[in-house]
């Protein structure tokens, strides 16, 4: 035999075998997610209610961009969005970096108080949903006897009519939800840093401040940048949690652009239009992540 | 590093603190569904049940069809689960071990596939299932969850074939088998626990989805899914949180039990590929 027949890297070989291996996942990805999409961007650009694909298809119109830009619903929508995605992103880092350096202390039990930290990332979204809307129900929820109990309240709130109260509750949520993923990837980060790192610092005198400063956070960096990312991408894509809670109320309060993407789709009928809105949706996700990842973007995978 | 008594004492409670405030929320729903009415009604509330009520839990699960619920959960991640592993086994290895011309920017496209908002591509997947009949059925989950869990499983299990030596196959080919058979009775086998981890972790990517259920299934009372059955629970029964809180712990156990018992493997799976 030649070494030839074995060495799989030889071009002849390594072809046909490989594109073949890759066949049935273009053709699925093609077929599920690939066309799908040009069915959207298509869609976005008719006046469409309903969307079927033996329709006969409507004229070409900018129509759906112009309504959307001029829509004072998409702009709250926006605005909505981006400070969810503010409050729940910086909220999660705080909370999931403390808990992270928390238990990544050497003590007695620290396997399962890093189990246990971490508890609610395997919380369903629509489980966390029904935890939270019970503890804020207006009458009997936890948290109004608790805001009594301390005097920041005199009275019942109704936490889901009253649009600054709701929005809180869709964050404090969301936060609860999203900061084991921050913790998981924190610690992950955590333990590839040699403890020779510490020691020798330590042997140069650094105190534990400068140690944190000078070698954790650096080398944490690169893992943080790609979870801040998909912390931020979650928050802005997340329909369920909205969509249980609140459904964008009170008064679009918590409306976010998910939301009004699936209301204008599945609730008005204007497939159009809701397309329109999903794409200008993902051309943000995709610029945003590019502008904070730059080139390292590939490292997020 | 050697911490003293008081250190060690300020540790140890802050660990309780932290813990008890996070974990206070799963606490109180297994309290509330554990409670009478009557104690979930009374202010100043009870933190503890007088008597357990574990017949909330046979009530509800008689009452409603949440086994069936559960079960169609599990046949949409299981088919999902299968198809979206089968596709991407295949493409996993070839990207591995194949450096095909165009391969690396398939890579990449699937990857910003993880950025597709779900509310996007629902649209026309609806669309389509309509035009094809699958509105209603389960069928419409397996495929569109494959949506969300191709892009993860493709790279997780590039990630989990980088870490296997190629002498392996090649050693194999020595001794008389054939690429895709060194692939099957080499690789995979030595892969097993990848493939396990990415597969659980594809399963509760499944388990946890709400809008495909939603916008495919509410018509179709019979294919309801777990998440999609609960909502409509808490549409209804507006004071009766007890027992949807008891519906809520039989959906919540699965993926909690997954996670305590397994959670290496998990974890190993959220975490590949974002520290390299």
């Amino acid at each position: 035999m030649s070494r030839r027949f074995l060495d799989l890297a030889r071009p002849s070989r390594r072809h046909w075998l490989g594109y073949l291996l890759l066949l049935p996942a273009i053709a699925l990805v093609a077929l599920i997610i690939v066309y799908p999409l040009f069915v959207s961007l298509d869609l976005s650009f008719q006046k469409i209610g309903m969307a079927t694909l033996n329709a006969p298809r409507k004229p070409f119109t900018l129509d759906n961009y112009r309504k959307l830009f001029s829509s004072p619903d998409f702009w709250n929508a926006c605005w909505v969005t981006i400070k969810l995605v503010v409050v729940v992103s910086a909220a999660c880092f705080a909370v999931g970096l403390g808990t992270a350096l928390l238990v990544n202390n050497r003590f007695k039990g620290r396997t399962l108080a890093r189990l246990f930290v971490a508890l609610p990332w395997a919380v369903p979204e629509v489980i966390a949903v029904v935890i939270f809307a019970w503890i804020f129900d207006s009458s009997f929820g936890l948290m109004n006897w608790l805001f009594i109990k301390l005097g920041v309240t005199s009275q019942m709130i109704n936490w889901f009519s009253e649009p600054t109260a709701a929005f809180w509750v869709v964050a404090i949520t969301m936060i609860w939800k999203g900061y084991p993923f921050v913790s998981i990837m924190t610690l992950a980060g955590l333990q590839s840093i040699p403890e020779d790192f510490y020691n020798a610092a330590k042997v140069d005198g650094a105190s534990a401040l400068q140690r944190f400063w000078y070698i954790t956070i650096p080398v944490l960096m690169p893992v943080l940048g790609v979870t801040l990312v998909l912390v931020m991408l979650w928050v802005f894509r997340d329909f369920s949690i909205i969509k249980v809670l609140t459904d964008g109320g009170p008064l679009k309060a918590t409306q976010t652009l998910s939301i009004m993407t699936y209301d204008q789709a599945f609730g008005f009928f204007n497939m159009g239009y809701a397309s329109a809105i999903g794409i200008v949706t993902l051309v943000l996700c995709v610029i945003a992540s590019l502008l904070m990842l730059g080139r390292k973007s590939q490292a997020m995978y | 590093m050697e911490r003293t008594r008081f250190q060690s004492f300020a540790l140890y409670a802050g660990l309780t603190v932290v813990c008890g405030i996070l974990l206070f929320p799963i606490y109180w729903l297994f309290v509330t569904a554990l409670s009478t009415l009557a104690e979930i009604r009374q202010l100043p509330p009870s933190f503890w049940p007088a008597e357990p009520q574990w017949s909330t839990f046979t009530k509800v699960a008689s009452e409603r069809p949440i086994l069936l619920w559960l079960w169609n959960s599990a046949l949409a991640a299981i088919g999902s689960v299968g198809l979206s592993m089968i596709v991407s086994v295949l493409a996993g290895y070839s990207l591995s071990r194949f450096s095909l011309r165009g391969g690396r920017s398939l890579g990449l496209f699937i990857l910003t596939a993880k950025m597709l908002p779900a509310t996007l591509l629902v649209i026309p997947l609806f669309g389509i299932f309509r035009s094809i009949g699958l509105i209603g059925s389960l069928w419409s989950l397996v495929l569109a969850h494959a949506t969300l869990i191709i892009p993860f499983t493709t790279w997780m299990l590039k990630g989990y074939f980088d870490t296997i030596p190629r002498e392996l196959e090649q050693a194999a080919m020595v001794d008389g088998c054939s690429p895709l058979g060194a692939m099957f009775r080499v690789v995979l086998p030595v892969a097993t626990p990848g493939l396990a981890a990415t597969a659980l972790y594809a399963f509760v990517l499944s388990w946890a989805d709400y809008a495909y259920a939603r916008t495919f299934l509410t018509n179709a009372q019979g294919s309801w899914t777990a998440n999609l059955g609960i909502t409509t629970m808490k549409g209804e029964y507006v004071t009766d949180w007890n027992e949807i809180s008891a519906a809520a712990a039989f959906i919540a156990l699965p993926i909690l039990l997954i996670y305590l018992f397994l959670e290496r493997y998990l974890v190993g799976g959220l975490t590949a590929g974002a520290e390299k």
